[in-house]
């Protein structure tokens, strides 16, 4: 290893970047650029669902159940309406998400103790916000349910309404969120985000970096002088190991300060598990390179090689837990799903090297290995 | 790098039975050949000969599968093996600039190349700043490469391979889209390496005119070497004379000669004429003979150059594709009408303040071959943009084909046709498909097309591949058909743009027999660009541009003799020392010395004295001297000597 040698190809790789206006742009606006993107856009949380009343009975019980809906934060309430028949065009227009009929002698039937049929109709384009609907629906009910029930045994055994309430309710649920504790999506997924873009953004860089030279022909420099493979290899990265590792202070300091991510684990050790996840994409770039030749295939590949991957097994979407043993099998694979643990671990659990060493060295692993086929595949005199 | 070389007696470069394949297909097979220390070795071909794979080969960046290839007595058959001679190698691969960084100024490319090479940091500035010296870049280091001249970079490009003074450089068409001066200027530099460092050279080139500068060359074709020699034994494989001369009508002399003898073609109003195994005179008796009854002027014979000697080299190896059977008569009815063709009358065009073209002027009649011929930035193709109708013009006025270019672009091109280097054939079509596709474009009537299709695929010698696709032609028929689809709406005038860049010398001859015939005898007005100066011959008229403006305007004849009146005589000097005795020429003030592989080129008011004078002075050094024999310019002497004249006073002012 000669270091001049390094540092000269370093040195010109890093001029280039920066005299490239565009390529300096994708560098370094590109990756913030998707943060916000993303992180804006990319909310998990189901809230706000636009729905309409239909009130038959027009009681003051019916009243109250509707109020229900009215006044929670997951429902915005946009009007009452006379009949089901004005419900279809507001549903059709997307104006309204769910809507909610009270059957005429609502009151008249409970008082009398038969039961009534509440309809709720939810939009079922998108399964995920109305099954999260549906669970909304079944919670108010069952409170108003049970209020009812405690009113009625109060009533008839003439105790006290919270003895009632509880007796109404012998077994309750206790929850208390760890972590996250207001369960907010954004947390998860700016933290997440960090992964992804550190994903996506180094090996394309690299893979574009590498396979410039060799669509130009100024590989040949490389391949007839006295460089070493590995020298090669060593300073033609070292600008985008480099330009990565700002990025992912430039992400961190976007997750904490514009998404509001608490930071609660030790800033050493997420520092260097990144520079060890920006390694090991950025490998990922290099082998793309040297597979292809020219620069849109080089782009279509590190897409499929990273992106996918990225996205479908790094728990982003599914917990890992929660996938088929092949698709288990799979995550552990790619280096998305180990450093998504860290970086959950490290802004939300407050955990550090004890608990994520193993993680840590599995990513260390996977660049090594990345980078030795890399070097086994470059060669200074190939076959075509 | 500094130390003496070893004094072994093995060659620089020794090459055996070397072949190489890409996939299944042979690139190369069964090439021998030898450079010797201290020559410069040419490899000569068009397009697809296998160059480049040998080149790369011998630079240790393309492993191969036949043959063995050593290099200063080490066989290098591994990367590792590569690997040890490549400190002592300087590689330029194919493609102006290209292996240089665009974003990168001069001196920070130089620099690059020299830490990549390990130059140590105490020497790299005097190497530098003789290099940029000798280059004439000293004045650019702070510029982009990116904003270079295609010259500057071609000369950039030489100068960061020889930064580490390395003992052979491998060339790869290094003068390929480089304007003639940039070319000459080349050529003196590596003289001037040969003479102060006895660098080796391996170069390869697509231009047979400059076979000259080479001690000793490779003729390739098709991935194998027709033969290797000095240019003078390439030469005498192929025993024969030529036989130039005028006659009139020169259509029917031509089809009169073509009839017996296969390798005659039509150069601008002359025709040339090879004959094997003959003699001069007995040359000319033969010509004489088989154009009885027509009027003849100025027959003579004259010595083949080497591309008569490849052409005639294939059709001794049976590797041409026999010619078109007839071509198809006059006479398909077109009025001759308005016999102006394109009126050019101050023709300027402004980019943001910079002027691309100069108040040019200029007529081309129905049926001339009007050739511009220029540096590339030199204002060609901004020129043919205006003439075509494609950019209207910031100043000035032009007709062409009857229409005002100011109002009329879109009469305009219905009425040309337009073929470019890069012409955008549809790979994927068969020969057919694309002749009916430029049929419909054009708007060619439907009950029509089909005759017109079978006319021009005839006249280009394409019939009998009409199934084929166009993507898997040779390059040399690829353009006839693009030049074919230019022609199927019958247009009066055709602009071609660099058509023959890398074809092949056969290729190239059949594309201008296909060209005269369409001007001589359907009266097309051609208008075309080349960088081949052997080609600019065939032009009726020859327009030189440079910096946007028109700087000559008259027949290749006139062009050489204006250059001898102003320049004098072109003398070749033989002497056993060339390299001493150009510098010692260069001193007593002779013009335009220049090294041609043995011999020297200069200019001499008269012929007379300046032989007396060689002679005085290079007896005073004790250098032999051969002979000095005169010779008749060639265009690209014209060429040079105009512009580097234009230079010079541009930078007097």
């Amino acid at each position: 290893m000669n270091l001049a040698r390094i540092a000269a190809l370093a040195h010109k790789e890093w001029r280039e970047i920066v005299r490239d206006r565009l390529f300096l742009a994708l560098a370094f606006v590109v990756p913030a650029a998707l943060m916000l993107v993303f992180g804006y856009g990319l909310s998990l949380d189901v809230e706000h669902i636009p729905f309409a009343v239909v009130d038959h009975d027009r009681s003051a019980l019916s009243r109250d159940y509707t109020h229900r809906f009215i006044d929670s934060r997951y429902f915005d309430y946009r009007g009452h309406v006379k009949s089901e028949r004005e419900l279809d065009p507001l549903l059709a227009d997307s104006r309204i998400r769910f809507a909610i009929v009270v059957p005429p002698k609502f009151e008249e039937n409970l008082m009398a103790g038969r039961p009534a049929a509440v309809q709720s109709l939810i939009d079922g384009t998108f399964p995920f916000r109305a099954s999260t609907s549906k669970a909304y629906v079944i919670a108010i009910n069952a409170a108003f349910n049970g209020e009812l029930l405690a009113a009625y045994i109060s009533r008839r055994f003439g105790v006290a309404p919270e003895r009632a309430a509880a007796l109404a309710q012998p077994v309750r649920v206790q929850l208390r969120y760890l972590y996250n504790q207001e369960l907010k999506s954004t947390w998860s997924i700016a933290t997440a985000l960090v992964m992804l873009v550190l994903m996506v953004a180094p090996p394309f860089l690299t893979a574009l970096g590498v396979v410039r030279e060799k669509e130009s022909g100024s590989i040949y420099n490389i391949y007839a002088s006295t460089v070493t493979r590995g020298e090669f290899l060593a300073g033609k990265l070292l600008p985008y190991v480099g330009i990565s590792i700002v990025n992912s202070l430039i992400l961190w300091a976007l997750a904490t300060g514009l998404f509001g991510v608490p930071f609660k684990g030790d800033p050493l050790f997420f520092f260097l598990s990144s520079v060890i996840y920006v390694t090991c994409t950025t490998g990922i770039g290099l082998l793309a390179s040297l597979i292809v030749r020219t620069q849109v295939a080089a782009m279509m590949l590190t897409v499929v090689m990273t992106i996918i991957p990225s996205v479908l097994y790094s728990g982003l979407l599914v917990p890992i837990a929660s996938m088929d043993p092949q698709g288990q099998f799979e995550a552990h694979l790619f280096p998305a799903m180990y450093f998504t643990d860290i970086a959950l671990g490290s802004f939300l659990k407050g955990v550090g090297l004890e608990q994520l060493w193993g993680k840590a060295l599995a990513l260390a692993i996977y660049a090594a290995v990345l980078w030795l086929i890399s070097f086994a595949l470059f060669h200074k005199r190939p076959r075509t | 790098m500094g130390e003496a070389a070893p004094l072994t007696p093995a060659p620089a470069v020794r090459v055996q039975g070397f072949g190489k394949r890409y996939r299944r297909q042979a690139a190369v097979a069964g090439v021998d050949l030898e450079v010797r220390r201290g020559e410069i070795y040419g490899l000569i071909g068009p397009d697809g000969a296998g160059k480049s794979s040998l080149m790369k080969a011998v630079a240790g960046v393309l492993a191969f599968e036949e043959g063995s290839i050593e290099m200063f007595g080490i066989r290098i058959d591994s990367e590792a093996a590569a690997e040890r001679v490549k400190g002592r190698l300087g590689f330029m691969p194919q493609g102006l600039g290209l292996n240089l960084y665009p974003e990168l100024s001069v001196e920070e490319n130089i620099d690059f190349f020299a830490r990549l090479r390990g130059v140590p940091a105490a020497e790299i500035a005097a190497r530098k700043a003789k290099l940029l010296a000798m280059t004439r870049l000293d004045r650019f280091t702070g510029r982009p490469m990116k904003h270079l001249s295609g010259g500057m970079k071609q000369k950039l490009g030489l100068v960061c391979t020889l930064i580490h003074e390395p003992e052979l450089i491998v060339l790869d068409e290094p003068t390929t889209g480089v304007d003639p001066v940039s070319r000459r200027d080349f050529w003196a530099i590596l003289a001037e390496l040969l003479r102060e460092n006895g660098i080796t050279a391996l170069i390869s080139t697509a231009y047979m005119d400059e076979a000259e500068r080479f001690h000793r060359l490779s003729l390739m074709h098709g991935g194998r070497v027709l033969a290797s020699g000095e240019p003078d034994a390439i030469r005498a494989r192929t025993p024969g004379s030529v036989v130039e001369l005028e006659a009139e009508p020169q259509v029917e002399a031509l089809d009169r000669i073509q009839a017996s003898l296969a390798q005659a073609e039509s150069v601008g109003p002359r025709l040339r004429v090879f004959v094997d195994d003959a003699e001069p005179e007995a040359a000319v008796g033969t010509v004489a003979g088989l154009l009885k009854g027509l009027s003849l002027r100025d027959l003579h014979a004259t010595t083949p150059d080497l591309e008569d000697a490849f052409v005639a080299l294939l059709r001794r190896q049976r590797l041409v594709e026999e010619r078109a059977v007839a071509k198809p008569r006059a006479g398909d009815g077109d009025p001759p009408g308005d016999d102006v063709a394109i009126l050019a009358k101050d023709l300027t065009r402004d980019f943001d303040g910079f002027r691309a073209v100069d108040r040019a002027s200029f007529t081309v009649h129905q049926g001339d071959i009007f050739g511009l011929v220029g540096a590339n930035g030199a204002g060609k193709t901004t020129l043919i943009k205006m003439l075509t109708g494609i950019l209207p013009p910031s100043d000035g006025e032009g007709r062409v084909a009857g229409a005002d270019m100011h109002f009329a672009a879109q009469a305009i091109k219905a009425r040309i046709g337009y073929t470019s280097q890069a012409f955008s054939l549809y790979q994927d079509l068969s020969v057919l498909e694309n002749l009916r596709l430029y049929a419909r474009i054009y708007g060619v009537a439907r009950h029509a097309a089909g005759e017109r299709i079978e006319q021009v695929a005839e006249l280009t010698g394409l019939t009998g591949r009409e199934r084929q696709l166009a993507g898997r032609l040779p390059l040399g028929i690829r353009q006839r058909l693009a030049l074919a689809c230019a022609l199927v709406h019958r247009p009066r005038i055709l602009f071609l743009d660099e058509p023959t860049s890398g074809v092949d010398p056969i290729g190239r001859r059949r594309f201008w027999d296909i060209l005269v015939h369409l001007a001589r005898v359907e009266q097309v007005a051609i208008l075309i660009t080349t960088h081949y100066m052997s080609e600019a011959e065939h032009c009726d008229r020859l327009a030189l541009m440079h910096a946007g403006r028109i700087v000559a305007d008259d027949p290749p004849a006139a062009l050489k003799q204006a250059l001898r009146e102003e320049a004098g005589e072109l003398l070749e000097v033989a002497t056993d020392r060339p390299l001493a005795a150009m510098a010692l020429l260069e001193q007593a003030g002779f013009a335009g010395v220049a090294l041609f592989g043995r011999h020297i080129h200069l200019f001499a008011r008269d012929a007379h004295t300046a032989t007396r004078e060689i002679q005085t002075i290079l007896a005073g050094r004790g250098i032999g001297l051969a002979g000095v024999t005169p010779r008749p310019p060639s265009l690209e002497d014209v060429f040079v000597y105009r512009i580097t004249a234009l230079e010079q006073g541009e930078q007097r002012l």
